[in-house]
């Protein structure tokens, strides 16, 4: 006990732990609000000057707040110059055609990505108004019909095991299962290297004979794994609970702006939340689960449960594994030599991610979600896309058998490296001392 | 009554053996030096005390009962690779460690204070370990060593990288707490510090016991009857009768100082007669051997012995 809070504390004291922390829901919430203020708030006022050698624009623009339009004809190249030298930020020109709306936008300094979706959208309305019903005779109840009919989809629906149908949205998932693949690979890799270099530490200062002096190896082992792992669930857990925090902060700041930015309208979202089968629903927030629902479309808590599984496990695998790496090596290079082949099947699974996510029924797939070493990473990426139940149960029952036999294989070797010094150990030589005794 | 029986231990690592069925016993409140050259065996002895390591074969006893889990408590240990988490508050390590050794925090806190006052060092609690200097990590981890009031304490090397002053201070708090009933066991190669406080030794030689017992017992019973002897003279003794042979002379401001070596067949008493002859005897006295002279000697005799058996 004393152990797991010394490992806790010192951590969590830690000045680096306390800055990324915080850092990091900033961040991560940074990155999806950002864009959307940086679209709406960051407009300034525009002045387009139009150039319509057709025209069919000419008066037509409409002004609001912060674009106004002005009108030229002429020659362009002697406009462009005139215009973007005086007052106009944007020179818009139609040159000559008699078909398909073709336009230029000149600028010196690059104009907001909101101007120019304001603009075609002007654009194709003014389109519909002037140039089919004018020129071609077709009103807009019939252009949309002819739309609608020369337009084909397939809709992708997966059966569900009691025969329930959900409609699936196979590119979002593949997408998710990629994302959620790569952070459990780092976030195993960042706690158990903690342990490792803790291990290295203790043993590179000597302390480590002071210690087991006084408790078994196995305690300091398991002290530090367990220490280092609540570390983890801490800033995992203030990681979600401030990102949270600050999403819904935001949204409930401008919740409008925020939702017709970022191109996600009210409707699809509450479609999303639908379609996702979420059940505690009631006592949450809704706008949160609004939010996160729209990332998740399987069940948002067996993810989450899922992921703490495949967290603990795999950090608990990995961080006996690399403990006993630790206390065989000397230093850090020499433990890099060592961890190469248990880290291989990690790395190999992250570069197989993109086969995984694109077939995550297939072969490959299932093969590197039952092998415990990479099993995390895997079943994590297939987990959106809907795995059998067996696959699962299957693959989470290997993965504590397989822990508990590297447990009991990294007690025996940290029980005999750590007191080593100064020998260059190989895989041979740990197997030696497993085997002894 | 021992405090520690070792009895027939044999430890074997995978490519070689490090102890040798080795016994001995340590008495209760004495100084025990444990001493033997480099990868004699020592350390894993050592390590087999402190329950780091279990032995092959053989058992080792604390207080007539078989080591067990619950004497950590009593044993306090100083390794020869001093170490300490550099990172941490010099205070919150001090108490960590006592802790782990079964202090309650209170209990702790206040022997800790008691030592940071005596070493003069309680304006440190707050600082890193990494900013002390080599002197006041030593004195730390020895305060370490003893805060939860061993009774039976290991130390290895414990005068290694010491400055005199230190090296005074430490062995004064080993003779306070040998007062006190401690009984203490040092490995140590500083011959002459274990002249100075052990009471009694072991020689361990290449895995094995080569000698054991009382040091002024072991001193006389290396001892090769040389005596010192200085007397006011007027000139040196012209000629050494034959039982007696000179080893050394010198003269100096009307003093006249031998080494003498008296042979089988004479002794002391003859010598005394024989020289007092030749002027006032200003002092006699027998040179015992060094610790030093008999670990060489015994070393090497047991290492050419062992080349004999094995060649």
């Amino acid at each position: 006990m004393l152990i797991v809070a010394r490992e806790y504390l010192t951590r969590v004291k830690k000045k680096s732990f306390i800055i990324l922390t915080l850092l990091v829901p900033l961040l991560f919430a940074a990155l999806m609000v950002v864009p959307v203020l940086l679209a709406t708030q960051g407009r300034e006022h525009v002045n387009v000057m139009v150039v319509d050698d057709n025209e069919i624009y000419i008066n037509n623009f409409i002004e609001d707040e912060k674009t106004s339009f002005s009108y030229r004809s002429g020659d362009i190249e002697q406009i462009k110059k005139e215009a973007l030298a005086g007052d106009y930020d944007v020179v818009l020109y139609f040159p000559q055609s008699s078909q398909k709306v073709n336009a230029n936008l000149y600028y010196n300094e690059e104009p907001s990505m909101y101007l120019r979706s304001e603009l075609e959208s002007q654009i194709n309305n003014m389109f519909f108004d002037h140039v089919l019903q004018d020129s071609f005779h077709i009103d807009l109840d019939k252009y949309n019909t002819i739309k609608d009919l020369a337009r084909s989809e397939i809709t992708m629906i997966q059966i569900g095991e009691h025969g329930d149908e959900k409609e699936s949205m196979a590119e979002m998932n593949k997408t998710i299962g990629m994302i959620c693949g790569f952070i459990i690979y780092f976030v195993v890799l960042f706690f158990s290297g903690q342990v490792l270099r803790g291990v290295l530490e203790e043993k590179n200062n000597r302390i480590v004979e002071v210690l087991i002096s006084s408790v078994k190896p196995i305690e300091l082992l398991l002290g530090k794994i367990i220490g280092i792992a609540l570390v983890g669930l801490t800033q995992f857990l203030i990681w979600v609970v401030f990102t949270s925090v600050i999403l819904v902060g935001v949204q409930i700041a401008a919740p409008e702006k925020f939702l017709e930015a970022s191109g996600v309208d009210t409707e699809q979202v509450m479609e999303a939340v639908n379609n996702s089968q979420l059940v505690a629903g009631d006592t949450m927030d809704a706008g949160i689960f609004a939010e996160i629902s729209n990332y998740f479309p399987i069940s948002f808590t067996e993810m989450i449960l899922c992921f703490l599984f495949y967290f603990l496990t795999g950090y608990l695998m990995y961080s006996a594994l690399f403990a006993a790496v630790g206390s065989a090596a000397d230093n850090e290079t020499d433990s890099a030599q060592l961890t190469m082949p248990i880290t291989m099947p990690l790395l190999l699974t992250i570069v197989l991610v993109m086969p995984i996510a694109d077939n995550p029924n297939g072969q490959l797939a299932f093969w590197l979600s039952m092998i415990p070493l990479s099993s995390p990473v895997a079943m994590l990426t297939r987990l959106p896309s809907g795995v059998p139940l067996w696959e699962l149960l299957l693959s989470m029952v290997l993965m504590l058998l397989f822990f508990v036999f590297v447990v009991w294989f990294a007690a025996k070797v940290y029980r005999t490296g750590i007191l080593m010094y100064g020998k260059k150990v190989s895989w041979k030589e740990i197997w030696k001392w497993v085997r002894h005794q | 009554m021992n405090i520690i029986e070792v009895q027939n231990v044999t430890k074997k690592y995978s490519n070689h053996l490090a102890l040798d069925n080795v016994s001995l016993s340590i008495r209760k409140g004495i100084v025990y030096g444990l001493l033997g050259p480099n990868g004699a065996g020592k350390t894993t002895l050592i390590r087999i005390l402190n329950q780091i390591t279990a032995p092959d074969s053989g058992t080792v006893l604390f207080n007539g009962n078989p080591l067990s889990r619950k004497d950590i408590e009593k044993i306090g240990y100083l390794p020869e690779e001093r170490g300490l988490y550099k990172k941490m508050k010099v205070g919150e390590e001090a108490l960590y460690l006592a802790r782990l050794k079964g202090l309650s925090k209170d209990e702790a806190m206040e022997r800790l204070k008691y030592w940071f006052i005596k070493f003069e060092i309680q304006n440190w609690w707050n600082k890193k370990v990494e900013e002390l200097s080599k002197g006041m990590q030593q004195k730390l981890q020895f305060i370490i060593t003893v805060v939860h009031r061993p009774d039976f304490l290991i130390m290895d090397e414990p005068f290694s990288g010491l400055d005199p002053i230190n090296t005074n201070l430490i062995r004064q708090e080993l003779m306070e707490l040998k007062r006190q009933g401690t009984t203490i066991i040092i490995s140590t190669h500083n011959m002459a510090s274990v002249e100075e406080i052990c009471d009694e030794i072991c020689l361990i030689n290449k895995s094995h016991k080569i000698l054991d017992g009382n040091l002024m017992e072991i001193k006389q019973q290396f001892k090769e009857n040389i005596f010192s002897l200085t007397l006011s003279a007027e000139r040196e003794i012209p000629v050494f009768p034959e039982a007696f042979s000179v080893l050394e002379t010198s003269t100096s401001a009307n003093q006249c100082h031998y080494v003498v070596k008296v042979h089988e067949g004479g002794n002391s008493n003859q010598l005394l007669k024989f020289v007092m002859d030749y002027g006032n005897v200003l002092e006699f006295n027998e040179i015992l051997p060094s610790m030093n002279d008999i670990f060489i000697q015994q070393v090497e005799k047991y290492n050419s012995e062992s080349k004999i058996q094995n060649p």
